[in-house]
């Protein structure tokens, strides 16, 4: 039962990142929304990786012949996938602070001159 | 290389096409050369006719502007065009709720 | 044993080393950069071109990455593969040739198109990591490369379209098209999450072999399909699209069409290749119709309002997306029955990948001269345009071209494959048939408005000085004009050359993962 715990987690972040992308109005709120979503992907990929009472998955840290390591492709991934986050975190922020540059707002109802 | 691309229920064939404007160009051009070539050039003959007023110096004041092309048609479906119009508001957050919401309906669909 | 071999890891090398050479070339000035540019795109297109005969002769093509040997998939003895794989059928090998050919127009067409602007070595540098991470999509065997390779792609396009950034509107439209773009690249990263977790692989022809029908697989199925959907355009999720397209500068647009036929190939990839004829209910593939059909009406809808350029063409984008899911869509519906797909279904599936052609080159060229008008004129607007026939002639009749094969005008090559999708898509239900027949109708009708305001009319005052874009804009668009006119005047040799091999490759998913397996078999060294 307690296991699961993570995944709960996980459930949360997601709908609280889903959340903060509809209803937040201001652009920067929204780039941290779009990171809590991350941070929840980055979890529940680590979190399937996990196995109760694994050591770090390198071979001559293993130790001993009961040897129960967790998964090390799950890390990789989860590696990669933060380098990616926190490329298009730095990009969407940016972003953010240009078009306030351009537009005098961060509200995402006032940027809006393309429609239609 | 030179039959035809059956689909199934018929074919295409782009040659048969080519022949058919290259005979349909040719009576064009028959049909034009049966004009009459004796008219007096820089005469009046010679004048766009606008209205029997004198034809503007700049292109700008006679020249039709995309916004009223199709108006009649955009003017019908005005009902739908506006929800549509509506429906297209500009707000990234919008965006971003459509893609979540079709997500939703079709993970709806196929998991119940 | 032939140094072609190496082909899938040169497609994807070339275009890297082009990005990150591309800042040491602004060193030895405009000419040495812009030669860089357009030398390193050809190289691309000839080796993409030289994988497209290898691929036609050889059959599918197996890249390993770091393992001892090219070929040696499954190393000592594992059951799986364990590296990183580039597999290459005939389908991806249409699509990087495509891509390939999209890109090298651009390429070509925006170094006159840009030269008035500064920091071009960094547009450069963008531009080839754009065209690696969508010749990655396209080439890869592994789902987890396919992410990386989608988030290298949408973070160089994000730049790319903000490459204007003294425009506020140009921010504007990056920043929506990464909301989306990001958010969908998650979702990705989430599906490939829930089908390792079951089955403990991120190998495309490893999970095609042991998929089964299950509420995980299911789960992932839609995060893939609506995301992929969104990159591609289809409605409701199209709206990040005609803002990007529009204020993207032209040649970039050109290859962002490419890019997004890219998340197009992993949408098909997935549901063909993956799942397949294991699919256990209709039920995606009503979906990717309704998806289609959805996009073909509602993007041409609103393309016949537009007054902008740029944003009437990018509408027409979402349209002509609707078909191709359309098409894809009857064909994944026949699937499992093979009565119903040697009737309708394999048709309908030729009609989509022959669109994916016709459509890159063609909505590529439109692009192209809409960039050329704005070149020229300084106008986005079709309001202020007019009589510009008479000074850029040329312009007028490659866009003519693009026009008319957009529109479906015979003798051209857009109408074979809407004949294939109208006759297909009749047998599943003619209500398809109509809604496709009434986009062709109201596509006609928006090009004709572009054709009539911009290029007849009289000649305006203000645009006394306008000349002919110059020759190496003209040559970028000439690029696509002919290929279009060869894809017209020889529709029998590509149908039978192109097309054909496309779609069986993508049918036959026994012998995508076949490949995989076979190919430890005949491993070893080099």
């Amino acid at each position: 039962m307690t296991g699961n715990f993570p995944y709960l987690v996980v459930g949360i972040l997601f709908v609280m990142g889903f959340i903060g992308i509809i209803f937040e109005k201001n652009l920067v709120k929204i780039a941290i929304a779009v990171s809590v979503v991350e941070a929840a992907t980055n979890l529940f990929i680590i979190t399937l990786g996990y196995r109760s009472g694994g050591s770090i998955p390198v071979w001559t840290m293993a130790g001993g012949g009961s040897s129960r390591m967790v998964l090390p492709t799950p890390q990789a991934l989860t590696l990669t996938a933060i380098v990616i986050g926190l490329a298009t975190t730095a990009l969407m922020l940016s972003f953010a602070m240009t078009i306030y540059r351009h537009y005098g707002s961060l509200d995402v109802r006032d940027v809006r001159r393309l429609q239609g | 290389m030179w039959d035809q691309i059956l689909t199934g229920f018929g074919y295409w064939d782009v040659y048969a096409w080519i022949s058919f404007f290259l005979v349909a160009g040719g009576m064009v051009y028959l049909i034009r050369s049966l004009g009459r070539k004796d008219y007096k050039q820089g005469s009046d003959q010679d004048e766009i006719f606008f209205g029997s007023n004198p034809v503007p110096e700049d292109g700008e004041d006679l020249k039709v502007p995309a916004s009223s092309a199709y108006w009649g048609y955009t003017q019908a479906l005005k009902p739908f065009y506006d929800v549509l119009v509506g429906f297209h508001t500009g707000v990234a957050t919008d965006y971003a709720g459509w893609y979540i919401l079709v997500t939703a309906l079709v993970a709806l669909l196929i998991l119940l | 044993m032939s140094w072609q071999v190496h082909l899938p890891a040169l497609l994807l090398a070339v275009p890297l080393l082009g990005a990150f050479l591309a800042p040491l070339t602004a060193l030895g000035g405009k000419g040495l950069r812009n030669t860089w540019f357009v030398l390193v795109s050809a190289a691309f297109t000839m080796i993409a071109f030289l994988l497209w005969t290898r691929v036609g002769s050889t059959g599918t093509a197996i890249y390993v990455m770091g393992g001892q040997g090219w070929n040696l998939a499954l190393p000592s003895g594992m059951s799986i593969p364990v590296r990183i794989l580039m597999e290459i059928d005939a389908f991806s090998a249409f699509m990087v040739l495509l891509s390939a050919v999209a890109a090298l127009a651009g390429a070509v067409f925006s170094i006159a198109y840009m030269d008035r602007f500064s920091g071009l070595e960094k547009f450069v540098a963008l531009y080839f990591l754009m065209v690696t991470g969508m010749f990655g999509m396209e080439i890869t065997g592994d789902f987890f490369n396919f992410f990386v390779f989608l988030e290298i792609s949408s973070v160089a396009s994000f730049g790319l379209v903000a490459f204007w950034r003294d425009r506020g509107e140009a921010l504007e439209a990056a920043f929506k098209y990464m909301l989306v773009s990001t958010l969908g690249a998650l979702m990705v990263l989430v599906a490939v999450a829930f089908l390792y977790s079951k089955y403990n692989v991120v190998n495309m022809a490893t999970l095609g072999k042991v998929i089964e029908w299950g509420i995980v697989e299911k789960t992932a199925l839609v995060l893939f399909l609506t995301a992929l959907a969104m990159k591609c355009g289809a409605v409701p999720m199209h709206m990040w699209m005609p803002d990007a397209y529009a204020e993207a500068p032209a040649g970039v647009t050109c290859a962002l069409i490419a890019v997004s036929q890219a998340s197009l190939y992993g949408l098909f990839r997935v549901t063909y290749t993956i799942f397949g004829a294991f699919m256990g209910s209709p039920v995606i593939p009503w979906v990717i119709i309704v998806l289609g059909v959805l996009s073909m009406f509602i993007g041409v809808s609103m393309a016949v309002i537009q007054k902008e350029v740029g944003r009437l063409i990018a509408y027409h984008s979402v349209s002509q997306v609707g078909y191709m899911l359309l098409g894809f869509g009857v064909g994944l519906l026949a699937l499992s029955d093979a009565r119903a797909m040697a009737e309708y279904g394999f048709t309908a599936l030729k009609g989509g990948v022959y669109h994916i052609v016709n459509y890159t080159m063609y909505k590529g060229l439109l692009f192209l001269s809409a960039g050329a008008l704005y070149y020229a004129t300084g106008c986005r607007n079709l309001n202020d345009m007019g009589g510009l026939g008479r000074k850029m002639p040329k312009t007028m009749a490659l866009f003519m071209i693009a026009a008319a094969a957009i529109a479906g005008l015979p003798p051209f090559n857009g109408f074979v494959s809407k004949l294939f999708l109208y006759e297909s898509t009749f047998a599943v239900h003619p209500i398809l048939a109509v809604f496709a027949m009434v986009t062709s109708v109201l596509t006609l009708a928006s090009f004709v408005k572009i054709f009539q305001t911009a290029f007849l009319g009289p000649a305006l005052q203000k645009f006394e000085g306008v000349r002919e874009v110059p020759g190496t804009m003209l040559l970028g668009m000439s690029v696509l004009g002919v290929a279009i006119l060869a894809l017209s005047l020889f529709p029998t040799w590509s149908v039978n050359h192109l097309v054909e091999p496309a779609a069986k490759a993508l049918v036959d998913q026994a012998s995508y993962i076949g490949a995989v397996f076979s190919a430890s078999v005949t491993g070893g060294g080099l």
